[in-house]
């Protein structure tokens, strides 16, 4: 081939280098040294350089952008858009196909209380009305109840909305799509836990809402029983924000130092059924509350109860010990969490 | 039968044996389909010996050939059969194939000797043995020196060279490469494609897909090419070009006066068009490829032209893959 | 052409021994596995912290006999029978006075002075029957020791090992087995090889039982040791104990068995196959209390994994303990007078601390059948299911397309 005049490099004389041409015959054992020798300079498989007669420069002149950044809490609610919305509606994260039924299900099988006190209230009879309409104790159960809601509903989709959140992230590389974007890491790490946290919350705090409201209006509730009553119904809130909160950040933690989906679901349930079982075969052998504080699930109830005026199921324990264990479980959680996420590191596993 | 816990002794002779009258890789109006995508498409043909290249666009239905023939996939409709046993039924013939799959994925916190080991010993070898063939592969393929450091350490070139390995420890009779060239820099290519080429001289059956046309050139003649499911063409390279009447082929002359050259060359019936590219290039094009390069330098020679190249610019697989596939 | 099937079912000791072994070095490389396996031995170790306190602290007396008098009158600890006892010959004085032996020996049991408690096989309830005007007064602090040595090993081996082991390790290490490999593209370097699929499964279940099993019995071992040595007694062992810890580590070796064939099979068959595996464990846990609640005679139990693998521990805990019954029965009584209407309800006595537990911690085997066998039975009834879950698991893998 002959050279144009443009070109800056002469032609290139390769040394004798008979062990990658085409022509080279192949021999019995060929070994793939040439490419990737790490030979002690014997042998000749050595590629020649190209000399340079003349070379160019090119002059880079780097200048900072002066455009304008939408503000930061634009780019952080589309993080959170884009992770609640999407257990509804496409277009945003693809929840699986189990999460959202499971999360569908959950919803109609938290408002069981809601049918059977309007069924009640239609049937007419008081004892019934008793055991389910809204009353201090049922506010509570609505939440806290132990089977089915708190070992069942409630913890089973907490697990499986935290089960990919960050691990698949850092299993795929897409937290590089978060972090190659003006995003810092303490937004994706709190925009990816308001999220979890706000699903579970309308889950939790949307139908016991549904529940108190449900029977104002059924009951044709007055403004004295609206008054009497929503003290409790907003203690229940708050306990509903609580547990929310708890699971949210539990899950979360586990799936900041997980890399699969598994893991942090599993980690999940395993923490909340396994100390709960745990303080309760203690409990039921020595008769002794102490380690219902390692319970997140037993701690948040025994705050709740005491918060709602409920006695408490958990003997001679007292609710601020409970109330000390939330928040230490919380905090090391939280900790955790932003510990894995402020050093993740953004390559592909 | 006593189980065989200290692993000493030999690998026991295989009762499977290939059926000798069978080709190799044979598949017969195999259609797979994914829903409503035709992932094949009633493809039929027999590969034995040599090294096969299987070449097309993307989705043309290569790795989805690959992996019926690696009984990943079942057909839909169809036979496929290797070594003349259906591979989805009956994992037998694995023992005579080694395959080295496109994905990358590997066990990173094993070392390559470990991973060759370990899988080696799934054709029934014992453990020395493993081991001794272990080291032979990976000598073959010169990772001797790291093949204790573990895999996540190694570069993508070295990962691949791994792959091959493994493919290599029960020496095969098949051999499948899908895409072995990506990833890889400039010399490692070369080295593989020869690594390929021995094999093929060896009697062994290789297919290789590949993107990387020209160098598919340069190892063998063999192909088949598929286009959306189905296969446009079969069989050595240069005689598909032939077929292609509907494309004549090129003749680019290079020449200080390419209109007198042009002039004398007219004269020839098996040419039927001539171009003028640029100043000093003549296209010439033709029906008749050889006919024409056999008058061509008596041509020249007798009418005292100066022509300082000669060249075929589209009898490559670039060019027939263009043809056939419509460019696309 | 040549028998094609032997081919893949031959050198089967070298294909599973490779599989096992490799399955066995990826769990024990990954961190999560000792994770699970540290937080596990922190609980139960925390759960040891709590019954040492309990065998450490002293116990209050009760006068049961109400004469004002403490533990005057305890049990005679070394003859409890299974299904016949005497609290044994009572010396206070409130019936040697009488003259004649059968006076002294209403209860024709042969033994003077004493209180029987027999366990009347037809009418399936215990009868308790004293010499007239005998009483007890046992020592509270004995029987609170050796009833809360039992119940806590009842309590942490049932639910904290067969159940919350038995369970988790599954779910953690079994699940991911197959599906796995299966979506990260390795399962390939399986599979393109002259193997059966369902010889994959199978082998890979043995690899994961290979890690499991031994976790099992090193962590039955150290509870056992520490618990025999720091329970009540006289001897500076408990013996008796190990047939009962024993058979907690065999039903637990079962359960995972069983568990890990469903959970991995579950993952086979759907990739989200991990939330049908937390629905079953909840299923499961439903079943474990069934059984607790009804000391292990309800039927419906036994439509359970769990359910066999209980009684399999309440197979081995009768066998071991074959005066727990007994035990219970007279904690139950709480002493006192003899002719209270005990059976019938009626008791002014509060039942002896610690009773009440290991009554509800031990069950019933349940099966009408002598302990070995139920034993034996529960054993094979779970590997049956763990192998029906092989076929099905293998099958399903045999028709699934490895993309």
């Amino acid at each position: 081939m002959s050279e144009s005049p443009e070109t800056p490099f002469e032609p290139v004389e390769s040394k004798e280098n008979d062990t990658f041409s085409t022509e080279t015959p192949v021999t019995g054992k060929s070994k793939m040294t040439a490419a990737w020798s790490s030979d002690e300079g014997e042998s000749e498989g050595v590629a020649a350089v190209a000399s340079l007669p003349q070379g160019q420069v090119f002059e880079q002149n780097y200048q900072p952008w002066n455009g304008t950044l939408n503000p930061r809490w634009m780019r952080n609610w589309a993080i959170l858009r884009h992770h609640v919305l999407g257990i509804f509606r496409k277009g945003h994260r693809p929840w699986g196909i189990p999460t959202r039924l499971f999360i569908f299900f959950v919803i109609l099988a938290s408002c069981t209380d809601i049918a059977l006190a309007l069924l009640a209230s239609l049937v007419g009879s008081t004892e019934l009305y008793d055991m389910f309409g809204v009353n201090r104790n049922n506010l509570y159960g609505h939440v806290l109840g132990f089977w089915p809601r708190n070992i069942l509903y409630f913890p089973v989709v907490a697990a499986l909305l935290v089960g990919g959140m960050i691990s698949e992230d850092r299993a795929h590389g897409t937290s590089a799509l978060y972090f190659s974007r003006p995003i810092s890491r303490f937004d994706y790490a709190s925009m990816k836990f308001l999220s979890i946290a706000i699903i579970l919350f309308l889950i939790i705090d949307g139908t016991l809402a549904l529940y108190y409201f449900s029977e104002v209006l059924v009951m044709g509730r007055g403004w004295s029983w609206i008054i009497d009553t929503f003290p409790m119904f907003l203690g229940a809130f708050l306990c509903g924000i609580l547990l929310s909160f708890t699971y949210t950040s539990i899950g979360l933690a586990l799936s900041s130092i997980s890399r699969g989906r598994f893991f942090p679901a599993i980690g999940l349930i395993a923490i909340l059924m396994g100390t709960k079982t745990m303080a309760a075969i203690i409990n039921g052998l020595f008769d002794k509350s102490t380690l219902y504080v390692i319970s997140p699930y037993d701690s948040v109830a025994h705050v709740c109860q005491a918060i709602m005026g409920i006695d408490s199921s958990y003997g001679e324990l007292s609710w601020t010990w409970s109330l000390a264990s939330v928040i230490i479980i919380n905090g090391i959680a939280l900790y955790l969490l932003a510990t894995r996420v402020s050093t993740l590191e953004v390559t592909r596993e | 039968m006593m189980p065989d816990l200290d692993q000493h002794g030999h690998a026991e002779t295989k009762e499977w044996t290939p059926d000798v009258k069978a080709p190799v890789v044979m598949l017969d109006r195999v259609s797979k389909q994914y829903g409503r995508i035709n992932a094949l498409n009633g493809v039929s043909l027999g590969i034995s010996g040599g090294v096969t290249g299987i070449l097309g666009m993307n989705g043309a239905g290569k790795s989805t050939l690959f992996k019926l023939l690696m009984g990943k996939l079942r057909a839909s409709s169809g036979a496929v059969r290797l070594f003349g046993t259906d591979p989805w039924r009956n994992s037998a013939p694995y023992s005579r194939v080694g395959f080295v799959p496109e994905h990358e994925k590997l066990h990173d916190w094993m070392t390559a000797f470990d991973f060759v080991v370990t899988f080696a010993r799934l054709y029934g070898l014992t453990r020395d043995e493993a081991k001794v063939e272990a080291t032979r592969v990976l000598d073959f393929v010169d990772l001797k020196d790291v093949m204790h450091k573990k895999i996540g350490q190694y570069s993508k070139g070295m990962r691949q060279r791994v792959k091959i390995a493994h493919a290599l420890v029960n020496d095969p009779d098949l051999i499948i490469l899908d895409e072995p060239l990506q990833g890889c820099d400039p010399l490692a290519r070369t080295t593989i494609m020869n690594v390929i080429k021995e094999l093929g001289r060896m009697g062994r059956t290789v297919l290789v897909s590949s993107h990387i046309l020209h160098e598919i050139e340069r190892i063998t003649e063999q192909i088949v090419i598929l286009h959306r499911g189905r296969v446009v063409a079969l069989g050595n390279s240069h005689a598909i070009r032939e077929m292609l009447d509907q494309h004549p082929h090129k003749i680019l002359l290079e020449c200080n006066k390419p209109k007198d050259v042009a002039k004398s060359i007219m004269d020839i019936d098996e040419v039927t068009g001539l171009h003028f590219v640029s100043d000093g290039k003549l296209l010439i094009e033709t029906r008749h490829l050889g006919v024409v390069h056999q008058q061509l330098p008596d041509i020249i020679v007798q009418n005292g032209h100066q022509v300082t190249g000669i060249d075929n610019p589209d009898d490559d697989l670039q060019s027939i893959l263009r043809y056939l596939t419509g460019g696309f | 052409m040549s028998s094609k099937m032997d081919t893949i079912w031959s050198k089967l000791d070298r294909k599973a021994t490779a599989i096992s072994e490799f399955t066995m070095r990826q769990y024990r490389t990954r961190v999560s596995t000792w994770a699970i396996m540290i937080a596990a031995f922190l609980a139960l170790f925390l759960m040891l912290l709590f019954y040492a306190e309990a065998m450490n602290s002293e116990v209050e007396a009760i006068d049961n006999d109400n004469d004002g008098l403490f533990n005057e009158d305890d049990f005679d600890w070394d003859n409890l029978g299974a299904y016949n006892s005497s609290v044994g010959f009572d010396d206070d004085g409130d019936c040697t006075n009488r003259t004649t032996v059968s006076q002294r020996d209403t209860n024709d049991n042969n033994i003077e002075c004493d209180i029987k408690i027999v366990w009347n096989a037809i009418s399936e309830e215990w009868v308790i029957e004293g010499d007239i005007g005998v009483d007890e007064d046992p020592d509270e602090e004995k029987y609170v020791k050796e009833a809360g040595h039992r119940a806590f090993i009842l309590g942490i081996g049932k639910f904290g090992i067969v159940y919350l082991l038995g369970i988790f390790l599954p779910l953690f290490l079994a699940t991911g087995l197959v599906r796995e490999e299966m979506s990260s593209g390795t399962m390939h370097y399986m599979l393109a090889k002259p193997i059966a699929r369902g010889e994959i499964l199978l082998y890979r279940i043995i690899g994961y039982l290979g890690i499991v099993w031994p976790y099992i019995i090193v962590i039955c071992t150290l509870l056992c040791v520490f618990t025999g040595l720091m329970g009540p007694g006289d001897g500076f062992f408990r013996w008796a104990d190990i047939g009962v810890w024993m058979s907690i580590a065999w039903a637990t070796m079962m359960v995972t068995l069983v568990y890990g064939m469903i959970f991995c099979t579950f993952g086979i068959l759907w990739k989200n196959g991990v939330v049908l595996s937390i629905i079953f464990a909840v299923w499961e846990l439903g079943m474990a209390f069934v059984a607790l609640f009804s000391g292990g005679d309800s039927p419906i139990q036994h439509f359970s994994v769990i359910g066999w693998g209980l009684t399999i521990v309440d197979s081995g805990v009768a066998m071991a303990w074959a005066d727990n019954n007994t035990l219970i029965t007279m904690g139950l009584w709480g002493g006192g007078h003899e002719n209270m209407d005990w059976w019938s309800g009626f008791s002014e006595n509060e039942p002896l601390p610690g009773a009440e537990p290991l009554s509800a911690f031990t069950g019933n085997p349940g099966l009408g059948i002598s302990n070995w066998l139920s034993f034996i039975l529960s054993t094979l009834i779970l590997i049956v299911q763990a192998a029906v879950t092989w076929f099905i698991g293998q099958a399903i893998f045999k028709g699934k397309e490895v993309d």
